[in-house]
Parts: C-alpha cells; structure tokens; sequence
C-alpha cells in the first residue's frame, strides 16, 4: 500500500455477466475523493474458450456452441455464424427464412431491450420499473417460445436457413403482442423522458460526443445516442433487411437519458418491422443445401446486435470442421467508451454509467475491494456501491 | 451455535430453525461463468409472473446469510477461486442447487480450456435443475424439491452428500 | 461515398510505393490486402483513419501451422458496408506487431487478447495484463495456436 498517494483505490467485479461481453470480470478504478481519476478493465470471469471449443467441433455443432455464446442475443450470434457460413460454402438461404431471421431478431431485440430497461432500472434504484418491464417482457418470451420452441436459446437458425416457419395462429399471437409492448412503451417513453427523478440519475450524466464515441471504437445505441450513425442493418444490410428496412434511430446529447430515449425508440421501429415482415412474408423455402465439408475460404460476418456490431471472421480447411472462429462482440467495444468516460465523474455515477452502454445483467455477486491508505481494505458489495449512487442523489433531491 | 439445552428444548428449536429454512431459505445466486440464460430465467423467477418471494424465498446479496446457494455456469478457470471462497462462506447448513445444463457438466462447453465442466467438479451439489435454459417454472421446481426433502428423509430425486463429501472438492 | 469508392480510396492508399500491399477481393464488399512489412501497419491504417476509411472494427489473429513457419495478423476496417483487411505475417519463432493504440483507444483490448492467445509481441503496448485468461495461466501457453495442448493445464493445476 502506497503512503505518499492518498487516493482510494475500488475493483469493481462487473460480475459474471453476459458475453455479448464475451467475458466481463473486473473493473479496477482509482477515487480522488468522490471524483474518478482513472480506470482499467479486466475481464476473463467468463472465458470459456469457445473459439478453441469451434475448431474441435463440427459446423453444425459449432452453431449449437456459438448460440451459446451468449443467453441473451443468442440469435444474432446464430445469425452472423449462420450467414458466415453460407458466404464460405457459396449459399444464399432462400427469402422466406431470411426473413425470419430478420423477424426473430427483431423479436430478440426487444426483449433484451426490454430487459436493459428493468436492469437499469434497479440500478437507479426504480424497482416498480424493473417489475413492469420484465412482467410485460413475458409477452415477448410467449411469442418467442411459441415461434421457436424456447423461451431463451432459441435456435431458429440452421446452417442454410432456418428450422421454424411462421403459420396464421403464430402470426395472430405475435401482432397482438406487440400491440400491447408498443402500447408498454409508450409508456415507458414517457418515464424515462419526464420523471423528474429518474432524469437526475441520466440527464447531463456520462455524456460523449459523437467525435469521442468514433475514436473510442463506441458501437450500437450507445453510439447512436452520441449522434454517431453507425448500424450494420442500414450500413450493410444482412438477412432480409434490404427488403425490410430499418429507419436508423439516433439522438444527440450523448448522455445517459440519450441512452435511454434511442434504445425505447427503437423498439417502434422493432414493432413497425416485425408487423412488416409478417405481412409480407415471402413463400419458398426454409433451408438451402448445404454442403458438409467446407471448401477453404474466409469470410467475415457482421450483424447489429442489440447491443452494437457483432463481427466474426470465419475460416474454412475443406473439412467439416471449422479452422477458426473469431467473435468480436459489441461489449468490448463499448467497454473502452466506459473505462474512458467514467474519468472524470463521480463515484454515484459509475454504476449508472457501466449499465448505460448496456453490458448485461447484474449479478448479485459483485464485490468491490476498497483499498484505503490508513485503513484496511475493505470488502464492498456491488449492491453497496448501486445503493451508495441512489442514496446520494435521494440526498440531493431533499 | 451450541447450548446446552435440555433435548425437548433443542429437539424444538432445531424444529423451529428447519421450519424457517424451509419457510423462508435465503438464497444466493452465482454465475460461474455461464452464457447469462439461466441467470435470466432466476432473475424472471422474481419478476411478477412467477414471484418466487410468495414462497419466502428471499435473494440475498451476501453468502454469509444465505442458506441455498444457486448457481449456473459451467465453472471457468477464473470463477473457480470466487465458488469456493462463496460456499466456504455460506454457515452450515448450506445447500446447493447446479441449475442448467453447463452446471450439471459443462453442457454446450464441455472439454473447452476455460471450463471445469460443471458445478459438482469444484463443490457438492444438492440439487440438479437441466435445461438449457431451465424455465423459471423448472427453477422453482427445483427449489421446492430441495425444500422439501429437507422436511423428509433424502428422495431419489434429490441427493445429500456425504459427511466428507461435504469438504470442498478442489 | 459509396462502397465501391471507399474501396477504390483505400486500394489507391494500400498500392502506394514503396512496398505496395497485395491486395485481394474475395468479395465485392471486402479487400485484403496484405501488407510487405509490419512497418507499413501504422503508417497504411493512419492513412486510412485520415481519409474516413474506416474504423477498427476487430483485429484476428490465425495460426496456418508449424509447417507454415508464421503467424498472420489481421486489421478489419469497416467502412458502411466495406471491410478492409490489413494483413500482416510474423515468423512464428519472433511474432511482433506495433501496436496501434497510442492512434486507436479500442486497439489496446484487441491487442492484449492476441498477445494472450497467439503470443504474438505488441511493441509499444504499455497494459499487457491479461484480458480474458485467469491469472494462474501459465506462461508461453498460447490456446489459440494449432500446437497448444489442454494436458498442459491439468499439470499445473
């Protein structure tokens, strides 16, 4: 322990987390008294070695493995994977399960966002609008399950196509659904936008610029929030979304109520696409013929995951087994956006802050380590931390 | 916690203390390293529809006051130090629930390099819940069947470990 | 600027004297083009950065094997829909790269996952901690190179 510096010094575990993370771990960073002076990211909480696991496994048991990668957009990972291969082996999967594939992405995207909006809210402390939000997220998680066979993991894709097809009893339960979600959002549109207390906690906080949020690598609504336009569904259509575009959502303040405000904006563009492609589904096939042995190849593979631009570069070695996988999820990216802004703010902020850029669950397990110059360390819990960041602003407000 | 007690007296307090547990078990939730759709799902089990709480189950931040101890994952190298420090934590009597299949034996992950390949690898387990993921309404199940069988003697459906198999596998 | 004209900018940068790079289109979207020297890495992506071509969007490392004698290093740049590849091979006995985070934040992640799985040396990198493998690792043990052997870690423990 250093005498000269009287700095604070707190490792934050994010916690095992989710890996659109791909691995989340910890979060070491340094308090001058209530201000942050610096920060550094360590993962590796979740570091399972699935691009090792991929060149062990054939490419279909690699789909099954990648789906894996992470629980809760498992089908854009499917996705990206699925259109990777198809690239190496020269096949187009037929309209109908593009389509699909558009049609349960969307489906995805709603739900995570969905399930960000009630995790951010615990962690400013709003409970009823985490109970709200993931009691209306059941809806989704109805549909999906009826669509596809499970609530989580859905495992719509095939390499080739896609193994659900969408019948009139489906299509009935899915537009009533979103019926409702949308007319959820509304409202809660309206929370994040005008609840006075809820503002304190995101307005002005954690701001970037749209220069900032390009030179830090920023990706998905995080990005958008900052003005930045970047989104793989307009900038390089995948899928079906060149028949079933996306109108790009973006703000300007590049705070946290931005942060907000894009991700429940999207979710009407979600609504209005999946009404789309349910109207204009296209007939034909659901799978194309794929060969078992790929020729050898490369390919690179991106697709717009909830959380940002998912990237894999795929290898082929003319066997039934893959010769590499890379996965660059979009987490990592906005990792650095969050190491970078959390410089300068205030301890009650970095919570908020870390669960802006979207990386995930909280896990009640997280733990931090303050280590103080006259006093030993001690042993913060992360739910310490996130109660620390809502009873200094309670204060505040009285 | 050790009185010298006349037998009726801690025959009924081990009554009340077992009824409490059963009634009211503190709950602990830990991700080994898992993809996050099971940890969804328990999260879900809180959330309206399912309301775990009306069962008295309460979800505790700390293992020093948790009496079952959930957990998901197929345990990576790096979470492996942070489950045994978390059971060693946890007051006897503790209990364990592997949820999902990575937590019953890696599940998609088995044989990768980051894995042990399940929970039972790395400390005892209870109580198995399969699935990938484990609906909420499986997650109860399994709570509940654990529950009960510490009211009756072990069922085939749910195992209590061995005197020493109740040290920390490592 | 479209896709076709961003690739021609880049081919324009990539094919500038004198060590030109190698440039390939496996696809219509996608260049490869792999550089003479990794001294050209910095100068070739700086270049690309000055003129909006693109962002670093992911960095691959690939091991072709012991027989191939070196370790390639690939730079994804997406511009809209175009991706330009810089590709840039190491003898597998001495693999070296500078690094570009002093010119890009988001490289620094990238390059100490390739560090930690490829061993491959990012010159200049100041944060060569680990990213993703746990603490215990031990040294010189490469996951994702085609040699590595998982028996090593039951070994030592």
């Amino acid at each position: 322990m250093e005498t000269s510096e009287k700095k604070e010094l707190f490792t934050i575990p994010i916690g095992p987390q989710h890996p659109a993370l791909k691995e989340p771990g910890s979060f070491r960073f340094t308090v001058d008294g209530e201000i942050v002076t610096s920060a550094e990211v360590r993962l590796g909480y979740a570091h399972r070695g699935i691009e090792k696991g991929a060149e062990g496994r054939s490419w279909v048991q690699s789909l099954y493995l990648l789906e894996r990668v992470c629980g809760i957009c498992s089908h854009v990972h499917a996705t990206a994977f699925s259109l990777g291969v198809e690239q190496l082996a020269g096949v187009t999967a037929p309209p109908r399960a593009q389509a699909i594939r558009e049609l349960v992405a969307e489906l995805e995207r709603v739900h995570s966002h969905m399930l960000w909006l009630g995790v951010a809210a615990h962690e400013a402390g709003f409970d009823t609008l985490f109970m709200y939000s993931w009691r209306d997220r059941e809806t989704i998680m109805d549909i999906l399950e009826g669509l596809t066979g499970n609530r989580v993991n859905y495992s719509a894709n095939l390499l080739g196509g896609v193994k659900c097809d969408v019948g009139d009893p489906q299509r009935d339960t899915i537009l009533k659904g979103i019926d409702m979600l949308e007319e959820r959002t509304r409202h809660y549109l309206d929370v994040v936008t005008n609840d006075a207390v809820f503002l304190q906690r995101t307005h002005g906080v954690g701001t970037m610029t749209a220069d900032q949020a390009e030179l830090l690598g920023t990706v998905g609504p995080t990005a958008r929030a900052s003005g930045l336009g970047k989104d793989v569904r307009v900038d390089a259509p995948y899928a079906a979304y060149a028949d079933f575009p996306v109108k790009i959502v973006t703000a300007e303040a590049g705070d946290l109520e931005a942060r907000f405000q894009v991700r429940l904006r999207e979710l009407f563009e979600s609504y209005r696409l999946i009404r789309e492609i349910l109207d204009h589904l296209p007939p034909g096939e659901l799978t194309a013929r794929m060969p078992r042995r790929i020729k050898p190849a490369e390919a690179v593979s991106r697709v717009e995951a909830p959380r940002g631009e998912l990237f894999y570069f795929l290898k082929s070695n003319g066997t039934d087994m893959p010769e590499r996988v890379n996965v660059r999820t979009p987490t990592i990216c906005n990792m650095t956006s969050v190491v970078k802004m959390v410089v300068g703010h205030q301890l009650a902020d970095v919570p908020m802050i870390l669960v802006g850029i979207d990386p995930c669950f909280s896990c009640n397990d997280r733990m931090v380590v303050v280590e103080r110059k006259q006093h030993e360390a001690q042993g913060w819990t992360w739910e310490q931390l996130r109660r620390y960041g809502i009873d200094y602003y309670r204060q505040i407000h009285s | 916690m050790s009185l010298d007690l006349p037998k009726q007296w801690s025959d009924a307090l081990n009554t009340v203390r077992g009824w409490a547990r059963i009634n009211s078990p503190w709950v602990i939730h830990f991700n080994s390293g898992s993809c996050n759709g099971c940890d969804i799902e328990i999260l879900a089990t809180l959330t309206p529809r399912y309301d775990i709480e009306r069962f008295g189950i309460k979800l505790k931040g700390s293992p020093r006051h948790a009496d079952v101890l959930i957990c998901t994952g197929p345990v990576t190298r790096q979470a492996r130090e942070r489950l045994i420090r978390i059971y060693e934590q946890m007051p006897e009597p503790k209990f364990v629930i592997a949820v999902g299949s990575c937590g019953l034996s890696g599940g998609a992950f088995q044989g990768c390099y980051g894995v042990m390949n399940g929970i039972d690898q790395v400390i005892p387990v209870n109580a198995y819940v399969p699935g990938c993921p484990p609906r909420p309404e499986a997650i109860i199940d399994g709570v509940v069947k654990l529950l009960t069988s510490l009211q009756n003697p072990p069922t085939p459906d749910v195992a209590e470990p061995s005197p020493d198999q109740r040290e920390v596998i490592t | 600027m479209n896709t076709e004209e961003t690739l021609a900018a880049a081919a324009k940068i990539l094919s500038d004297p004198p060590r030109p790079a190698e440039i390939t289109r496996p696809t219509p979207t996608w260049m490869n083009a792999l550089l003479a020297s990794p001294d050209d890495l910095l100068p070739m992506a700086g270049a690309l950065l000055d003129e909006h071509l693109g962002w670093l969007s992911c960095v691959t490392g690939l091991d072709p094997g012991i027989e191939a004698g070196y370790l390639e290093v690939l730079y994804h740049f997406s511009a809209g829909a175009a991706v330009i590849t810089l590709r840039v091979r190491r003898p597998r006995e001495i693999p070296a790269v500078p690094t570009l985070s002093d010119m890009i934040p988001i490289a620094e992640v990238f390059e100490r996952e390739l560090h930690e799985m490829f061993g491959v040396e990012i010159i200049g990198l100041r944060n060569i901690n680990k990213l993703y493998l746990p603490e215990d690792w031990p040294d010189g043990v490469y996951p994702l190179r085609k040699d590595f052997d998982p028996a090593v870690l039951n070994v030592s423990g």
